[in-house]
């Protein structure tokens, strides 16, 4: 009699032939690495071990560095009976580690987190050693339950394997991620009380990021597992089944905020909106005072790094968390009549969809939405500079998750932002003394523009000169120009920021004989934009979409006359484009420049075309103008 | 010149009291404090640092214990000021008791926020730094300024010391440092201040005040850490004590681990089996060295942890793994396995320290280096990037302590022996596209020294992204579309064994943006071909005097073709020469030049640093030798139609 059923289910097939790798020339790579999920459910109680195991090799001296191993782990995230040990084959000998020890992580945006690492070593690592670990990863959370397992690393590996095993009293919800067309196989075994789902490769290639690029999860194959219900008896219970299971368990975190003690609150939100009679008009007010007031200061620490501190703590320590953050404008916003809610959001970083997998995988950040008039604003304190009415660059195109009430919610994509709203305006009167350019300038910025600037310039101040920041950030002309009479305007501004500045550019004009040759692209950007195809892997990431209009002004020096200008040109496309027209009046020639970008991404597909796209602007910057003595 | 003191301290009769920190306390009722408009300008101030150092012996058990308090006051007028000063960390390295921890926040309308002292976390084994309590500031505002105050009971350590100056101004810094009639020193670096001797309390004790000390100025060719205001002070029971004895005492130490007696068994094996295997018997002591340094970087792993064992040999030798500090035993041990003299060498890393042979601070002794006296070269154990050498340029220059296998010892500075050590060599052949469209250059390059090292290092050890950026450096950064057609390099291998052998790169570009239209005439950016090179800005004062990586020198030869039909001109800009001579010597200089030959034209560049420091009155001069590289990046010659 047979003990198990057990049956095959081949869901994709090997369509390609293997990946050819040298793993010869590689210093080091895996030689297997595996991870084997067991979902368990005993007295009701769902429980989580995943035993993972790693097998690499070095094929050279070079980087011994691998051996200083770190595995993170955190309250929610365990970690169980690690063993690591170097194999030598030409000795035959086996060194286990036997010195492990904890460290806490921080460091990045986050100031305090429960994030830990166990560090070790694995000894004697050399030409031909064999490295083992094996440990086990425990979760009791079920909405933790989740894992997300990548066919690639920054290391190549022979034989990859992910399997995952439930009772049969407990659905599995899935899905994988850019796993056509790769020899990744699948397969479902049933055993008599389990489903056990497996996913294997051989021969999987190293995925190195590029300069800009989009996450690199984007594109590496890769498998998100999550636990949807499970049933004692006839009971069935919901664990992440859909969006509303993960909203009714946000919920019962945000229900856990302390609201208490808001009087101070409200009063600063009366006092904001005293004189104000429009709901856009205070929304700014309070949103502005909360950016300006407020410092964020990350900490993720177990449950607390889910509830985070309610307005009133966050009004009195003047610092807060993102959703600490959120709270104080929920409370200020809702206090003044405007309806406020709070909202789950993944970083641009993050490119998975609440409906894809309904788990904490998707966001990484809170934010306030406000609906004024039946439109949508979405309020990210965070970001101490963005004017209201943007939401914060990096959650451009992103779903976001607003709660609408205890059981209702929505899920919008918050739009990306146009071109239109993120503007720099550089104008600039350019005069020649002698063999010196001198030229004024007035740049001013808007949106995205603004926030960056203003970010950049504050953090730079204390640090650098303002001639030096200005030098290293514009290469205006060339390093050879001197900043006079800088003037940085209100570093406070909303809406608009302006700066000024004149310029002293030697060493730029080129005067032989009786002939003056001057190029007017006093800067270039986007000149040093060519992608290098062969090497980037991942798709192009640009922050936001923008203009740059230039208005240039040359007044033509005396006694001498415009011998040649370049012709107009102008490459206008719907994701970039660019347009210079020349225009003399009287002793004067004025340049218009506008170049756009009207896209946040670039796939592999696109470069070519952005390539040539490139070439044709260098190519428009790279002519002159000849100015001849009269 | 700094001044050299060093202060012995007098027993007096006083009887001893309490610690001071028991009495020391911040305002009751904290008003904001007046500040110019000057000092409101500035995205943070302090208004007062504090520290306070107590050393005090247990009239009972004789133990003596150190008292460490820190108050500070600091102004926070913008919000990167806040975002400055709104998260403390505090040490807990050799930290036995807390003894308190305030913070406060009073703001511009004299507000008091006091910290809540649940609010403080702990974290433990950060990186390499230990421990720490942290915690966020509650309660600041612009306008505001932060009041920190806490005091820590340390394990006795006779050693210390405290840096006084930061990256914001410093309207007031107090140090106090108390010994309760112990005996110990104490000496100020980078000030010409000194303490002076005061009585606080019927205590008799050193203070120091400083007033208005400027934030740090970051410049480049400088060693901008380690030229901060410090402090360093030893405190210890035995007044008979002498600097001289402490230097024997670590000294003792290390030759204990780092010169054994015999070498241990599986080393002589190893260098038998493995090192000298299928080597002649008459190879040169540079070969040798460099075949054991080469064994060891491909088989030793230096760990970063709190494992007691990486320091005993045997579990070293066994394990193949050791701490930054006892990986010299596996050097040690080989080094006399092949009977091969060295000396051992403790400095520092000369940008974040200056070590005073005057003065002991073991805080200092950091940079642990093996020198071969006999071939002038250094091996640097911890380092896998680099190999036998010159000194590297974290040391060069610095004083450090020699140690012979005879525990003989001797103070000195730091040199590089062979001067044309470091060099970078470049031919480059640029040839122009039949329309006139695009540059082709065809260019041979070779690096010595620790040109060739570093290289070798970078190209083994980078990946992905930062490989490309690299190799976009190596063939002349800041052309905007260049094309790399070939690039092919020679000696790439780091595990060399000969002499200062060269990396060499050959490499074919191609770039349009360099040449540009201007009527009918082409201007081409020759002097972008050399790459982009650093610009000295000079608005305000040299702070730091200069000190550059290591001595090096460049030869260049550009040969561009002229195409036919075509005449040049504005030649002129491709001729610069500038130098500095002090006292009739040829410090550093640059010099480009150019002929026509056929139809050819040739330039020549030469440019070179002599020696690695360079006195700050001699600034200017310095500059207009490194702005002449960028001037002469600049520099862009005429095509036009005959």
């Amino acid at each position: 009699m047979k003990k198990n059923l057990v049956f095959f289910l081949l869901i994709s097939q090997i369509i390609f032939a293997q990946n050819t790798i040298d793993f010869e020339s590689e210093d080091y790579y895996y030689l297997k690495k595996s991870e084997h999920v067991k979902i368990s459910l005993e007295k009701g109680k769902l429980s989580f071990t995943n035993a993972v195991y790693e097998q690499a090799t070095y094929n050279t001296g070079n980087k011994l560095f691998f051996a200083n191993e770190f595995i993170p782990f955190s309250d929610f995230r365990k970690i169980r009976d690690l063993e690591a040990s170097t194999y030598l084959p030409k000795e035959n000998k086996t060194l286990k580690v036997a010195h492990f020890e904890v460290k806490d992580e921080v460091g990045g945006i986050t100031f305090y987190s429960d994030q830990k690492s166990m560090n070790f070593v694995f000894p004697a690592v050399s030409k031909d050693a064999i490295t083992t670990l094996t440990y086990f990863e425990e979760v009791n959370e079920p909405y933790f339950m989740y894992s997300l397992f990548a066919f690639g690393s920054g290391v190549p590996t022979k034989e990859m394997s992910y399997s995952y095993e439930v009772p049969k009293d407990v659905e599995l919800g899935y899905k994988t991620f850019n796993l056509d067309n790769t020899s990744v196989l699948f397969e479902k075994k049933e055993t008599k009380k389990t489903t056990i789902y497996t996913w294997k490769a051989t021969n999987i290639d190293k995925y190195e990021s590029s300069k800009n690029s989009l996450p690199a999860i984007k594109y590496i194959p890769h498998i998100i597992v999550y636990i949807k219900n499970y049933s004692v008896g006839k009971v069935k219970t919901a664990v992440l089944n859909d969006v509303s299971d993960l909203y009714s368990w946000y919920t019962t975190l945000t229900k856990q905020v302390d609201r208490s003690n808001l009087e101070s609150v409200f009063t600063i939100a009366e006092n904001l909106v005293k004189n104000l009679y429009s709901d856009p008009e205070k929304a700014k007010a309070i949103f502005n005072w909360v950016q300006s007031n407020i410092s964020y200061i990350a900490v993720g620490d177990g449950y607390n790094g889910f509830i985070a501190d309610g307005a009133s703590s966050v009004f009195t320590k003047r610092y807060g968390d993102c959703k600490g953050m959120t709270n104080i404008l929920y409370e200020m916003l809702n206090h003044v009549n405007i309806k406020t809610h709070h909202t789950w959001i993944g970083s641009r970083k993050k490119p998975f969809s609440y409906y894809d997998v309904p788990t904490p995988i998707v966001d990484d950040h809170m934010i306030a939405t406000i609906i004024i008039d039946k439109k949508k604003i979405f309020l990210d304190a965070t970001d101490a500079y963005v004017p209201f009415g943007m939401p914060s660059s990096f959650i451009q195109g992103k779903e976001a998750l607003i709660g609408v009430s205890d059981t209702e919610f929505e899920i919008v994509k918050v739009p990306e932002q146009a071109k239109e709203k993120n503007i720099s305006t550089i104008e600039t009167t350019v005069t020649l003394d002698e063999n010196t350019i001198k030229a004024s300038e007035k740049r001013t910025f808007t949106g995205y523009r603004m926030v960056d600037f203003i970010g950049d310039v504050k953090r730079n101040k204390n640090d650098k000169t303002e001639e030096e920041y200005l030098n290293h950030k514009y290469k205006i002309g060339n390093n050879k120009t001197s900043y006079l009479n800088i003037n940085l305007g209100d570093l406070s501004a909303k809406d608009s920021y302006s700066i000024t500045y004149d310029l002293e550019i030697n060493n730029y004009v080129k005067k032989i004989g009786s002939k003056i040759y001057l190029n007017l692209n006093l800067e270039k950007p986007l000149s040093n934009d060519i992608i290098l195809i062969k090497k980037q892997r991942f798709g192009k990431k640009i922050d936001h979409k923008y203009i740059k209009n230039y208005i240039t002004t040359f007044v033509i020096p005396e006694g001498y006359k415009l011998k040649s200008i370049p012709k107009n040109s102008s490459n206008e496309l719907e994701l970039y484009g660019y347009s210079f027209t020349f225009k003399q009046k009287n002793n004067k020639l004025v340049v218009n420049k506008r170049i756009y970008m009207n896209t946040l991404a670039l796939e592999s597909e696109q470069f070519e075309d952005y390539n040539i796209f490139i070439k044709s602007l260098i190519k428009a910057y790279k002519k002159s103008i000849v100015l001849e003595k009269i | 010149m700094k001044k050299i003191l060093i202060i012995a301290f007098l027993f007096t009769t006083t009887i001893s009291f309490s610690q001071y920190y028991k009495t020391y306390n911040w305002e009751e009722n904290p008003k904001l404090h007046e500040l110019t408009e000057n000092e409101n300008s500035k995205s943070s101030i302090a208004i007062l640092k504090k520290n306070i150092v107590e050393f005090k012996q247990s009239a009972i058990t004789n133990n003596i214990s150190v008292y460490e308090t820190t108050h500070s006051i600091i102004r926070v007028n913008d919000d990167t000021g806040i975002a400055k000063h709104n998260q403390i960390y505090i040490s807990m390295y050799n930290v036995k008791k807390i003894k308190g921890i305030k913070a406060r926040t009073i703001s511009k309308e004299g507000k008091v926020t006091n910290l809540d002292e649940n609010n403080i976390k702990q974290i433990e084994n950060v990186e390499e730094y230990g421990d720490f309590q942290i915690f966020a500031i509650e309660g600041a505002k612009i306008g505001s300024e932060i009041e920190v105050l806490y005091t820590v009971e340390k394990e006795f350590s006779p050693f210390g010391s405290k840096t006084l100056q930061f990256d914001y101004p410093i309207k007031r810094s107090e140090m106090v440092f108390i010994t309760n009639n112990l005996t110990g020193n104490i000496k100020t670096y980078n000030t010409d201040q000194t303490f002076d001797r005061t009585y606080l309390e019927d205590k008799l004790i050193e203070e120091l005040v400083l007033t208005d000390i400027p934030a740090t100025v970051e410049e480049d060719y400088a060693t901008n850490d380690a030229n901060k205001i410090y402090v360093v002070y030893q405190c210890f029971g035995n007044p008979d004590l002498t600097q001289e004895d402490f230097w024997n005492n670590i000294i003792s130490n290390i030759a204990s681990g780092f010169f054994p007696e015999k070498a241990a068994k599986v080393t002589t094996e190893e260098v038998e089996k493995v090192i000298l295997k299928n080597q002649k018997s008459d190879i040169s002591l540079y070969t040798k060295a460099n075949l054991l340094e080469n064994y060891i970087k491909n088989n030793f792993t230096v760990i970063d942890n709190r494992n007691p064992q990486a320091n005993e040999i045997d579990y070293i030798l066994k394990n193949k793994s050791a701490s930054e500090y006892s990986i010299l035993k596996a050097y040690a041990h080989f080094l006399k396995a092949m009977q091969i003299e060295y000396q051992v060498v403790v400095t520092a890393n000369r940008f974040e320290h200056k070590f005073d042979p005057d003065f002991y601070n073991p805080n200092a002794l950091r940079e642990f280096m093996i020198y071969l006296p006999e071939i002038k070269q250094y091996i640097s154990p911890t380092r896998i990037d680099y190999r036998l050498s010159e000194a590297p340029s974290n040391i060069l220059g610095n004083y450090g302590i020699f140690i012979n296998k005879d525990v003989e010892y001797y103070f000195a500075k730091i040199t590089q022996y062979d001067p044309d050590y470091s060099r970078i060599k470049r031919v480059m052949d640029i040839s122009f596209s039949d329309d006139f469209d695009k540059v082709i250059i065809d260019e041979y390059q070779e690096y010595s020294g620790h040109w060739g090292i570093q290289n070798r290092a970078f190209m083994t050890l980078a990946s992905g992204q930062q490989k490309e950026d690299f190799k976009d450096q190596l063939t002349g950064s800041g052309i905007e579309d260049k094309n790399l057609i070939k690039f092919e390099v020679e000696n790439e291998d780091m595990n060399q064994t000969e002499y200062n052998l060269p990396y060499i790169v050959k490499s074919i570009t191609n770039s349009s943006a360099l040449l540009e239209e201007a009527g009918d005439s082409y201007i081409f950016q020759v002097g972008k071909v050399i790459g982009i090179q650093s610009e000295l800005y000079q608005e305000k004062e040299r702070v730091h005097p200069i000190e550059m990586q290591y001595p090096n020198q460049y030869n260049y030869t550009i040969t561009v073709d002229i195409p036919k039909g075509y005449t040049l001109e504005g030649l002129e800009s491709l001729e610069i020469n500038k130098r500095m001579e002090v006292d009739g010597e040829l410090l550093c200089k640059w010099l480009s030049e150019y002929e026509i030959k056929d139809d050819k034209l040739i330039i020549t560049i030469e440019e070179s640093y002599y020696i690695n420091e360079y006195p700050i009155e001699h600034y200017e001069a310095f500059r207009s030798v490194i702005n002449a590289a960028s001037d002469f990046n600049k520099a862009a010659i005429l095509f036009s139609a005959e």
